[in-house]
């Protein structure tokens, strides 16, 4: 039971937290941007509680990027580039998206509507957020980052040359 | 219904932020006093004082009107700006004084030695606490009220402090990316703007005011990832995560400037 817990701990966490922070920050503007220009209140509460949801999602992020970095090693070069660039690029997302929140608290509590100059910005942060995800992308489908050497081969998969054999999902009998 | 951010509830967020401060300073110190293997032990009283202001602010977020925490807060608040001054000296004298070289060597134990002003940043949350502990019980935030412009003026020789312990650092570090210059850039002004507004209150330099404080609020983010990325461009970065952790640049200190930016903005958040 114990190690079962520990494996779970120890899986990665990353992607999980960060599909959260993508899909809820994506989704406050596009509900602020919609309730702003159609005036619908409920599209603006929307809008509200999932920038909410998005800051615990992000500090779970941060949190687990830094867990799954200690467990990867990765030498010198481009693909660290990234990682490093990744890695500065988080917290200031954070500190954005900390912002806005507290912005859009502002405006919720003073009862004003939506300004276009919250929006904008909210806009600035989702792009900060999608160059973001671009590079946690890059760093998994092209340099591999957690998942190299760990994935299962397929029954019917030839290892590319100069690799190192992996484990087969088939047990010798 | 009242707002979360109406003037009863403004010294509580406050005692929260100075929680997160004292959470970031203990954790500070506690990385820099291992990794000289705590030789004296008075290196362990600001890791005492911290958790028990970190803890008792959070009281005073969570129950203000017991009077009892509000008294608990003011003696760890007093704790522990005793604790940052004496740490202070300490820090002068066995980080400059009795090094070899002494004072003739001075940049270069300013540079390389314990850092000169980063106990006092431990003073000045407790300082922060024991006028939060007041404001609470007073209830007030406004430009004429004493408790409001004796914080600000904190937060105020706060930010100073820390810019002039950052300037040293990052000379250490030759300023190796241009973004090294950014807390020596903002910061002082928004310090100079709030010391202004603690002394004099008009209303006109408010908004300047504001401005220079949220940029400091992200400009502590922005820190936060350059000292991740810092840390990862020592030998096997992260992970070999106690050991660069260790020798690599402060992993949390620039998170005080937005603790301290988040202080000042709640405070004139009715201003």
């Amino acid at each position: 039971m114990a190690h079962d817990s520990r494996r779970l701990l120890a899986s990665p966490m990353h992607p999980i937290f960060t599909h959260f922070t993508i899909a809820l920050t994506a989704s406050s503007l596009a509900f602020d941007a919609l309730g702003r220009i159609f005036d619908v209140s409920s599209l603006a509460a929307a809008g509200w509680w999932t920038i909410v949801g998005a800051v615990p999602a992000t500090i779970g992020a941060l949190v687990s990027g830094v867990t799954s970095r200690r467990r990867l090693a990765m030498e010198e070069g481009t693909g660290r580039n990234w990682l490093r660039a990744h890695m500065a690029l988080g917290p200031t997302f954070l500190g954005g998206l900390v912002a806005s929140a507290i912005w859009r608290a502002a405006t919720w509590l003073d009862g004003k509507p939506i300004s276009w100059a919250y929006l904008v910005s909210l806009g600035a942060v989702v792009a900060a957020l999608a160059l973001q995800g671009y590079l946690g992308g890059e760093l998994v489908y092209r340099f591999g980052a957690e998942v190299r050497e760990r994935y299962v081969k397929l029954p019917n998969e030839r290892e590319p040359a100069g690799e190192p054999p992996r484990r087969s999902r088939t047990r010798p009998v | 219904m009242t707002p979360l951010v109406s003037e009863p509830f403004i010294w509580r967020w406050i005692a929260i932020a100075i929680a997160v401060l004292t959470v970031i300073v203990t954790l500070e110190s506690w990385i820099g006093h291992y990794r000289s293997g705590f030789p004296l032990r008075a290196q362990y009283a600001p890791l005492v004082a911290g958790i028990a202001l970190a803890t008792a602010c959070l009281g005073l977020a969570l129950v203000p009107r017991v009077e009892w925490v509000r008294l608990v807060v003011q003696w760890a608040g007093w704790v522990a700006v005793f604790a940052g001054v004496t740490g202070a000296g300490y820090h002068h004298y066995y980080g400059i004084v009795e090094k070899a070289g002494g004072y003739r060597w001075l940049l270069h134990h300013l540079m390389y030695g314990a850092p000169q002003l980063a106990p006092l940043a431990l003073s000045a949350a407790g300082a922060l606490a024991v006028l939060a502990a007041e404001g609470v019980a007073s209830g007030a935030v406004s430009p004429s009220a004493s408790v409001s412009r004796l914080a600000l003026a904190v937060v105020a020789i706060a930010l100073a402090g820390a810019v002039a312990q950052t300037g040293i650092l990052h000379y250490r570090g030759a300023f190796n990316t241009p973004f090294m210059y950014a807390p020596l850039a903002v910061p002082p002004l928004a310090a100079l703007g709030t010391g202004w507004l603690a002394v004099s209150p008009a209303v006109g330099l408010t908004g300047v005011v504001r401005v220079l404080l949220w940029a400091t609020f992200l400009l502590g983010f922005v820190g936060l990832g350059m000292h991740l990325r810092g840390l990862d461009r020592q030998m096997g970065g992260l992970h070999v995560f106690l050991f660069n952790l260790l020798q690599g640049p402060p992993p949390l200190a620039p998170a005080a400037y937005a603790t301290l930016a988040g202080v000042g903005l709640l405070l004139l958040r009715t201003w």
